[in-house]
């Protein structure tokens, strides 16, 4: 990207702000959202977020499926969601993450 | 004991005031335990942004104008391969849908105040805030110090992400790139993701869209991306439905649908 073009995405990304957090305080008055919506509302950003990260931990560095023991990041990822189901606390999850994800790179690469 | 009363009929009694000091400091304190942990956050953000190749300048532009980590996360990888804008805005979009359900939430606790006010505070209310003003004033309700009580959890938090992520730009362009600090953004995403699912049915749509965004990598445009939500979403409210489905037979046969 151009550097005016990333100055137009982070324009795009503050209006996507405004968007979804802004756009009921606006209309004001209560509005109960449909069971069916809020359900779409709820299952759309866990997948969104598994969409972007699911290529940086499944994918090689060609490009290709790695899901061998090679794949460092596959495996301190499967271990941060653990550590995280365990603790349920995202500073010392990123954390442990880090610290396993180094240990697996500097000890076997 | 005049009778009449002091107002005419039909004017609506005196709403209570907005501001309150005592409640201000009370949000304040309710929202000191997370300030930590919305640093932190900032800071991997911010080590992320510059780690994924955008220039201090932007990422500071980026971290004041857009105060959303997880829709900024998720912009970086996409900004990084050149995608579409009109990708990276719809990405942006879906992974904040969360807000929408929140903001109809706490909207109408403050549907009296004029108009650029209320599209501050929307701006500025991530989770935390929503989660700890809604346990403090369930109700609708007109009460004492309400924007008080909303302002203590939004100000500091807003400062303390702000400092973090900035601390971050700087640090992350000081730290060479073989530490692959910018792994800690996914593992933040992690963090994010595995709580919003909360069923069995998130669980499927989360693995479908895994799958499919993967399948799809090589798409033009990191169309995959958006290909992948849609396919697990839909999966995901398949299975919702399927189960609910299920479940109404079962208790239609066991004799009867109100006891579980």
């Amino acid at each position: 990207m151009t550097e005016w073009e990333i100055w137009v995405t982070i324009g795009a990304l503050a209006v996507a702000t405004a968007a979804t957090r802004s756009s009921f305080w606006l209309i004001g008055h209560h509005i109960t959202i449909p069971k069916r919506v809020q359900e779409m509302l709820r299952f759309a950003p866990a997948c969104a977020l598994a969409a972007i990260i699911a290529p940086d931990l499944l994918l090689g560095a060609g490009g290709q499926l790695s899901l061998s023991g090679q794949n460092f990041k596959l495996i301190a990822g499967l271990a941060a969601i653990a550590y995280y189901l365990f603790r349920r606390n995202m500073l010392e999850t990123i954390i442990f993450g880090m610290l396993f994800f180094t240990v697996l790179r500097l000890s076997l690469a | 004991m005049t009778g009449t009363g002091d107002q005419p009929p039909g004017v609506p009694p005196a709403r209570p005031d907005d501001e309150d000091e005592a409640l201000w400091r009370e949000g304040v304190k309710a929202g000191i335990p997370t300030l930590f942990g919305i640093g932190a956050w900032g800071l991997v953000v911010g080590v992320a942004m510059v780690k994924s190749g955008l220039t201090i300048v932007q990422a500071l532009g980026m971290t004041l104008l857009v105060f959303g980590g997880s829709a900024q996360l998720a912009s970086l990888p996409l900004i990084a391969a050149g995608a579409p804008i009109w990708v990276v805005f719809a990405t942006a979009l879906v992974v904040n849908l969360r807000f929408v359900i929140f903001s109809a939430l706490l909207a109408p606790h403050f549907a009296h105040l004029p108009a650029l006010k209320r599209f501050l505070l929307g701006y500025t209310a991530g989770d935390m805030t929503v989660a700890l003003f809604l346990q403090r004033f369930p109700s609708e309700e007109p009460a004492r110090g309400k924007v008080s009580y909303l302002k203590g959890l939004l100000i500091p938090n807003w400062t303390s992400w702000q400092v973090g992520s900035i601390a971050g730009v700087f640090l992350g362009s000081a730290v060479p790139p073989e530490w692959g600090l910018g792994f800690a953004g996914t593992l933040a995403i992690l963090c994010i993701m595995v709580p919003l699912t909360v069923n069995k049915a998130a669980l499927c749509g989360v693995l479908v869209a895994a799958a499919t965004a993967v399948l799809a990598y090589e798409l033009p445009y990191k169309l995959g991306l958006l290909a992948a939500v849609l396919v697990g979403m839909l999966a995901a409210m398949f299975v919702e439905e399927t189960l609910e489905k299920y479940n109404i037979g079962k208790r239609a046969k066991s004799g009867g649908g109100e006891h579980d």
